[in-house]
């Protein structure tokens, strides 16, 4: 799936950009400039549920085999009081996020993906899931879901993750 | 003859008095206790330091001191909201970076580095760092000590990434180094910090005398993020430290000297093994480094199960790159081992933490499963045998 990765070049490049404390509200800026446009993205870790152990339940947003969760690592907020594009009552979306390219078999298309994680609260501790589809570690923070994406959030606590389509990846 | 009877209780009753004459008197009452405070035994070389995520309840992850010879639970240091741990390189002091929340799960967030005398197992002094701890899976470069002990260094990301200084002995945060598309704390010497970067190569600061910078060079690509990515658990070795990557990979890093050293690349598959088994795991391999042992955990199974952990351990010979053993891990039902630690002695021990819980206690030179202690925690991710 290299070639959605293009896709993200222009973003990646801007993330590589991040890194300078000076230009961390510059930086903020894009990432919310980027938000307005794509929705973003969560967090999160390890679990019980993996991927060489996924059953097709391709449609069920509170299975962790729903197709969208092809980099989810949390907590399904599907189960946690939200849905799979929606945060739980009482919990704020974290306003940066890790994106994902994941394939819909419902219509044979890749679509980009943004994995917000909702904050606030402890964690929802139900339907934990992880799945690392083309996730990348921590020096490639756009694509890593070891994250608590909820860092930058006035309440910095992981609730639990939604998976936001942002758009159709092209095939170049 | 009415007095045979008669005569019988008698003599009954004479018995049964004598009988009970000769009873032993009632044990005396249980002395009055005094409640004490447990003091740990003397350290071995196979205590081991179990981190538990506490995932599904995050603010309270916490550190488990296990002994791998007895079985027991010696004790524990708290970890606070998904905390990050280290050991001092003399053993003595335990190193948590981690946050709170002023009320519980939510309000006022204090980063906060919190040290811990390993032979009380009680804290004795904190560092409140800014609010840009690395808020991560554990990794012995989330935060880690200099090679004398003299500095701390803390992984930060906002997601802007950099690292604090820290004097543990002044307890004061002496600084901050930006590390522009690099990120977390590989500690080399007393002063040089490197970081694993998004272009795959290292980044490597030298500090002076106060923390500050005061040179900084990029080492050559060594691994390509894209095509076959490393993870960031680096093992320790005798001169560094040894990376993997997501195929299968060694990437063994000499970081005694001024700038890392790049040993020639091998793999843990061969031709026909590449890309369906690979290492996963989130503690993806150790290292016994006198006997120069590999043991990595690896499952059968394609891109994106590098998460996935291990259901088998292989052992290799860091010396001649060879294949030593497949030891299958039959540890109860399908679980998988997430987490390895092999202790440093000439009787070595080899820890497994589990998705279930479980922490096996294995011999590290057969393979045979000594003990299996069951939920040591909920998500035992990180090991450390100072």
């Amino acid at each position: 799936m290299r070639s959605l990765d293009h896709l993200f070049e222009a973003s990646s490049r801007t993330l590589a950009r991040r890194t300078s404390r000076r230009s961390l509200l510059a930086v903020f800026g894009q990432f919310l400039t980027g938000a307005a446009l794509l929705p973003l993205l969560p967090v999160d870790r390890g679990s019980r549920a993996w991927a060489a152990d996924a059953k097709p339940k391709p449609d069920d947003p509170q299975s962790c085999e729903y197709w969208r969760y092809c980099a989810i690592d949390g907590f399904l907020c599907s189960c946690c009081g939200g849905t799979s594009t929606s945060c739980p009552p009482g919990t704020a979306p974290s306003p940066i996020t890790w994106i994902g390219t994941c394939h819909n078999p419902g219509d044979g298309r890749d679509y980009i993906v943004s994995y917000n994680d909702c904050c606030g609260k402890t964690s929802c501790g139900n339907c934990q899931c992880n799945r690392n589809e083309r996730e990348k570690p921590t020096y490639r923070p756009s694509r890593n879901n070891d994250l608590n994406w909820c860092m930058a959030n006035a309440d910095a606590n992981y609730h639990c993750s939604v998976s936001v389509i942002l758009g159709v990846a092209e095939k170049k | 003859m009415r007095s045979a009877p008669l005569l019988s209780a008698v003599v009954l009753g004479v018995a049964l008095s004598a009988r009970a004459s000769a009873a032993p008197a009632a044990p005396p009452p249980l002395p009055s206790e005094h409640l004490t405070v447990e003091r740990l035994p003397a350290k071995t070389a196979h205590w081991v330091y179990v981190f538990d995520e506490a995932f599904i309840n995050e603010i309270d992850s916490r550190v488990h001191l296990f002994d791998g010879d007895t079985y027991r639970r010696l004790g524990q240091i708290d970890a606070g909201f998904g905390g990050s741990v280290n050991e001092s390189p003399d053993g003595t002091n335990t190193v948590v970076a981690t946050t709170y929340f002023a009320r519980g799960s939510r309000g006022t967030r204090t980063d906060v580095v919190e040290f811990t005398d390993n032979a009380t197992l009680a804290p004795t002094r904190e560092i409140v760092l800014p609010s840009k701890r690395a808020m991560t899976v554990p990794n012995v470069f989330n935060v880690a000590y200099s090679a004398d002990g003299h500095f701390v260094y803390v992984a930060y990301i906002t997601p802007a990434a950099s690292f604090g200084v820290l004097d543990p002995a002044h307890g004061a945060v002496l600084g901050e180094i930006d590390t522009a598309g690099c990120a977390l704390v590989i500690p080399s010497g007393p002063k040089r910090v490197s970081s694993l970067c998004e272009s795959g190569r290292l980044l490597t600061v030298t500090l002076d005398a106060t923390g500050h910078e005061v040179a900084r060079a990029m080492s050559a690509p060594f691994f390509d993020a894209d095509a076959d990515p490393v993870f960031v658990q680096g093992i320790p070795t005798t001169q560094g430290y040894t990376f993997l990557s997501f195929l299968g990979e060694v990437h063994e890093i000499d970081f005694s000297g001024a700038q890392p050293v790049f040993a020639p690349v091998w793999s843990l598959v061969d031709a026909a093994e590449k890309g369906k088994w690979r290492p996963g795991a989130m503690q993806v391999g150790a290292i016994h480094k006198s006997l120069k042992r590999l043991y990595v955990p690896m499952h059968a199974g394609g891109e994106g199960t590098h998460k996935d952990g291990g259901t088998e351990i292989w052992v290799f010979d860091l010396a001649t790159h060879r294949r030593l053993a497949r030891w299958p891990m039959h540890l109860g039902g399908s679980a998988r081992v997430m987490a390895v630690q092999v202790s440093q002695d000439d009787a070595p021990l080899l820890f497994a933490a589990t998705d279930s819980s479980d922490v096996a206690v294995l011999d590290a030179l057969s393979g045979h499963v000594k003990h299996l202690e069951k939920h040591l925690g909920q998500t035992p991710w990180l090991m450390l045998n100072p």
